[in-house]
């Protein structure tokens, strides 16, 4: 019976713990600059990975992997000398079947699950578009840190934030709603400024964060 | 005619939309800050009084790299990583001639506010969310020792 036990334990611990898995990312060096997991110290080079599939988009993602781009335009900002603005260096990038490999196990890495999800809804209409935008650019000064999108459809912003001009094809909603309302969950400190938001408030920037998609872009 | 029209139209837009960054590929012009106009010209500048401002915290001092130095620069003259795509430039902390027409609670109440909230541009955040009251009040004493200058 005992023994019994100590196995559904033993299977529970397995089930529930992706460190099995993370020797592959420890395999690839990701651990040189990005946490693996929550209890590891930190060290500030790179953007953590540990809620990683609560955060991004799968197709995004495997791509970024195999084809990394810069999102960081000076660097990223939990670095001490961040002020100076980092030049930020090409990421290292994975052969197809490795980044896939990879990928899958970035996905099952999550902290937090919502207790009730959000429903976003649909895509905003033309008119709320403009008037979330109006939100982002002006009465919480998004746009002043975060490229986002001019009305020429190209990324116009601040640059110490990590360019929101992708966002919605990277970024899951929930995931941007949490950081939000409570970014103290994924990082200790960050540089950017917490905003006391309503719930409907939250939403409507996360609705507009999703509308930038570079495919959508003129 | 429709064409002035639709230009007007596109303007004004634009004027709602662009407070805080540039909405335009072409706009390169940018407002100049505020009040700066109100300043009065003399011919001469005086040198500046010397003034012994509070003491600064280096706690302060850290502070102001965290989250500052985003816009205002390290060094507080308002050449941080975003400043040039604002349509407003970051005040320049080290100079006294806008800085010495504001009070003390001006200030602080822009930092704790915001621009938009105190009738300045937008693009200047709230920050009364993420900082305490007494991080804000050793805020603007920093400010008055980078600007060598005292409140109105
Ligand atoms: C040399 C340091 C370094 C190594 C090694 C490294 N990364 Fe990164 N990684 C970075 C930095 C820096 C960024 C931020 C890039 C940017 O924003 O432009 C980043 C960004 C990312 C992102 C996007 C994160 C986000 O929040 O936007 C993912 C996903 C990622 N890395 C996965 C990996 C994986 C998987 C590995 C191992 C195969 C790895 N990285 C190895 C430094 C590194
Ligand atoms: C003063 C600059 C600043 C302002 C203003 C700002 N942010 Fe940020 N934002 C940052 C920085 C810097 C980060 C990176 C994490 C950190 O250091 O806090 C970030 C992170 C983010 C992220 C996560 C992006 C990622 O890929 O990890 C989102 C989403 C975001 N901000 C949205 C917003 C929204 C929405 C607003 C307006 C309500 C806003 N930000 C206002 C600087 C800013
Ligand atoms: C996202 C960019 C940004 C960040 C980050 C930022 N500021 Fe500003 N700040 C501005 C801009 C732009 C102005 C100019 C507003 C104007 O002239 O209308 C400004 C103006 C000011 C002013 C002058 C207000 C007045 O009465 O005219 C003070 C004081 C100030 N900022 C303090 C701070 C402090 C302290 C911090 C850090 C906690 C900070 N700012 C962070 C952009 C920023």
């Amino acid at each position: 019976m005992t023994l019994y036990r100590l196995f559904i334990c033993v299977l529970f611990f397995w089930a529930t713990n992706a460190h099995a898995d993370i020797s592959l990312l420890k395999e690839n060096h990701c651990d040189q600059c990005h946490r693996l997991s929550s209890g590891d110290k930190e060290q500030n080079l790179a953007p953590d990975l540990f809620y990683a599939g609560e955060k991004f988009q799968e197709p995004w993602l495997r791509e970024f992997l195999r084809n990394p781009h810069i999102i960081r335009l000076n660097g990223y900002s939990g670095r001490m000398d961040f002020p100076k603005a980092i030049t930020p260096q090409p990421h290292p990038s994975l052969p197809e079947k490795v980044a896939d490999e990879v990928a899958d196990v970035l996905l099952t890495l999550k902290l937090l699950e919502p207790e009730t999800p959000i429903n976003f809804g649909e895509p905003l209409s033309k008119g709320k578009k403009v008037r979330a935008k109006i939100l982002f650019e002006r009465n919480f000064s998004c746009s002043a840190c975060h490229k986002g999108v001019n009305l020429a459809g190209k990324p116009h912003g601040g640059e110490s934030g990590p360019s929101l001009f992708n966002a919605g094809a990277r970024l899951q909603p929930q995931w941007i709603f949490n950081w939000l309302q409570s970014p103290e969950k994924y990082r200790s400190k960050g540089r950017m400024p917490r905003f006391d938001l309503d719930q409907e408030t939250a939403i409507k920037l996360v609705q507009y964060i999703m509308t930038l998609k570079k495919e959508n872009m003129k | 005619m429709t064409s002035i029209w639709l230009k007007f139209l596109g303007t004004s837009i634009l004027l709602t939309l662009s407070a805080c960054t540039n909405d335009s590929d072409e706009s390169v012009h940018r407002e100049p800050p505020p009040t700066v106009a109100e300043v009065p010209h003399e011919t001469f500048v005086p040198a500046p009084e010397v003034v012994k401002p509070a003491p600064v915290s280096q706690k302060t001092r850290d502070t102001y790299q965290w989250y500052c130095s985003q816009c205002h620069g390290i060094t507080g003259k308002g050449d941080g990583m975003n400043a040039l795509q604002l349509a407003v430039p970051p005040r320049n902390h080290t100079k006294a001639d806008y800085l010495e027409t504001r009070t003390d609670q001006q200030l602080f109440e822009a930092i704790k506010l915001g621009g938009l909230a105190v009738g300045r541009a937008p693009c200047m955040p709230a920050w009364g969310n993420t900082l305490k009251d007494a991080d804000i009040t050793g805020l603007v004493n920093y400010i008055r020792e980078l600007c060598h200058c005292e409140g109105a």
